[in-house]
Order: structure tokens, then sequence, then C-alpha cells
């Protein structure tokens, strides 16, 4: 049992081995990046959760002028990655969006 | 069992006379009552622009109501009224208890945590001020 053990501990390390050989590698691979590092100088502004840094506890799908800077112009309701918002506020964002949609507050897609 | 709450919105044709919507209103408050429920507030919005056309109309008239009860057969008899009122010509209900409680723990969990913080920070808002007094040192030196 115990020689068992011992022979298969040195076989998971070695193709761990290699392994973090083979991560210097893209990681190399990056250093030959840093001619492109003067095109990236711009540095992105990192997105707060709006409904987060005034701790809304509840969406209220009544407010429409709330949510309306959610929505696209042409109703579609604005992805995470644009506006910011944490996943749980999105939650209650689309859910609240979707009501508002039902009631005419929001548009489901812009009239032409 | 428990209260529930719900909203109950609705929205009539833009050109009903006031009383109609009163008339609508008051027959709402007496279904609910028939049924064992209550409606706590009712709020009248008014004319509103609708975000996109119903039955070719571009305005309404919103009704905001806001209903207390034990069971959700209410909802289906208040619904069902709606439906058949000529002059109403969208509604909606929504089941909101669930969610105020979850606010309200949220808020307690949150009150309760601000309530912790200050003996955290106050040494944090210490070592700054200290920072800035150094700075008003040098400040006057030079």
């Amino acid at each position: 049992m115990a020689e068992e053990n011992v022979t298969r501990q040195p076989e998971q390390p070695a193709p761990a081995a290699p392994r973090p050989q083979g991560g210097p590698g893209p990681g190399g691979a990056r250093p030959g990046g840093p001619p492109k590092r003067g095109k990236r100088s711009f540095v992105r502004k990192k997105k707060v959760c709006r409904f987060c840094v005034e701790k809304v506890d509840f969406i209220d799908y009544k407010k429409a002028e709330v949510l309306s800077p959610f929505i696209q112009e042409r109703g579609k309701i604005l992805p995470r990655r644009m506006t910011g918002t944490c996943a749980r506020h999105q939650r209650w964002l689309t859910v609240a969006i979707k009501r508002a949609q039902n009631i005419a507050l929001l548009p489901f897609a812009a009239e032409l | 069992m428990e209260e529930r709450q719900y909203d109950l919105i609705f929205i009539c044709r833009p050109d009903t006379p006031e009383p109609d919507i009163d008339k609508i209103i008051s027959t709402l408050e007496h279904a609910a009552g028939e049924k064992g429920a209550k409606i706590e507030k009712t709020e009248k919005w008014g004319r509103k622009r609708m975000a996109y056309r119903v039955h070719k109309l571009r305005e309404g008239v919103y009704v905001y109501m806001d209903l207390r009860s034990s069971h959700g057969e209410v909802v289906k008899e208040l619904e069902r009224r709606l439906k058949v009122s000529d002059p109403v010509i969208k509604y909606l209900t929504v089941r909101v208890d669930e969610e105020l409680k979850r606010q309200a723990k949220l808020k307690r969990h949150r009150e309760r945590r601000a309530a912790r913080r200050p003996r955290k920070t106050a040494p944090g808002q210490g070592a700054p001020s200290g920072a800035a007094g150094g700075g008003e040192r040098a400040a006057a030196q030079s």
C-alpha cells in the first residue's frame, strides 16, 4: 500500500512538473508582448455596480427612470459587461425591467 | 397562512372619464373585500405615455393598487374583472412580499454590519489623519 502511494506520488508531480514549465512558456510569449505594451497604454477604468454604490436592496419595477439607463435604444437589456452591474443586481434588474415592459413602462422594442 | 402582498396596476383608455375609473376602483375594492382581501392604498398615476402602443393607443391612465391577501384566489377574481371591463386595456399583478422580505433582511444585515464596523475603521481613519498632519508639518517647514 505504502509502496503504491510512494510510486503514485512521484508520478503525479512528474506530469505536473512540465506544466509549470509550460506555464512560463506562454508567460514567456508575453514578454514578447512588451512591444505591444505601448499600444495598450490606456487603462480601462474599473466599472462599479451602480446599485452597490447606492446600496440598493430592492430594484423597483415601477420606477422606469431608474431602469431606463440599463436598456439599449432599441429596448434590449444591456449586458453586465457594458454597465458593470454586479451579478446579483443584474439578476434583480432583469426581472424589474421585464415587469416594467409588461405594463408598458418600458418598451419591448423601440418603434420606428 | 401568511399574508401576501401584491401590486396591482391597470391601465385605462385615456378617454375614460374620471368617474368611470373611480367606479372600477370601487368595484375592485368591493370584490377584494368579499374575498377577504384588503386594498391598502390606491394611487392614481394619471395619464401617462406608454412605452409602446396598446390597442392602437399611445397613452393610458395608470392606476396602482397595493393589495394584501392571504390567498391567491383574490387575484384571479380581480384579474377576471379587469379583463371583462371595457375601459381597461392592460393590467399586471405582481407578488412583492417575498422581495420586500428579502429587502428587509438585507437592510437588517447592513445595519448590523454598520454597527460593527466603526470599531474597525476608527484606527484606519486615525492613521491617514496622522499622515495628513505630517504633511502639514512638512508644508510648514518648507
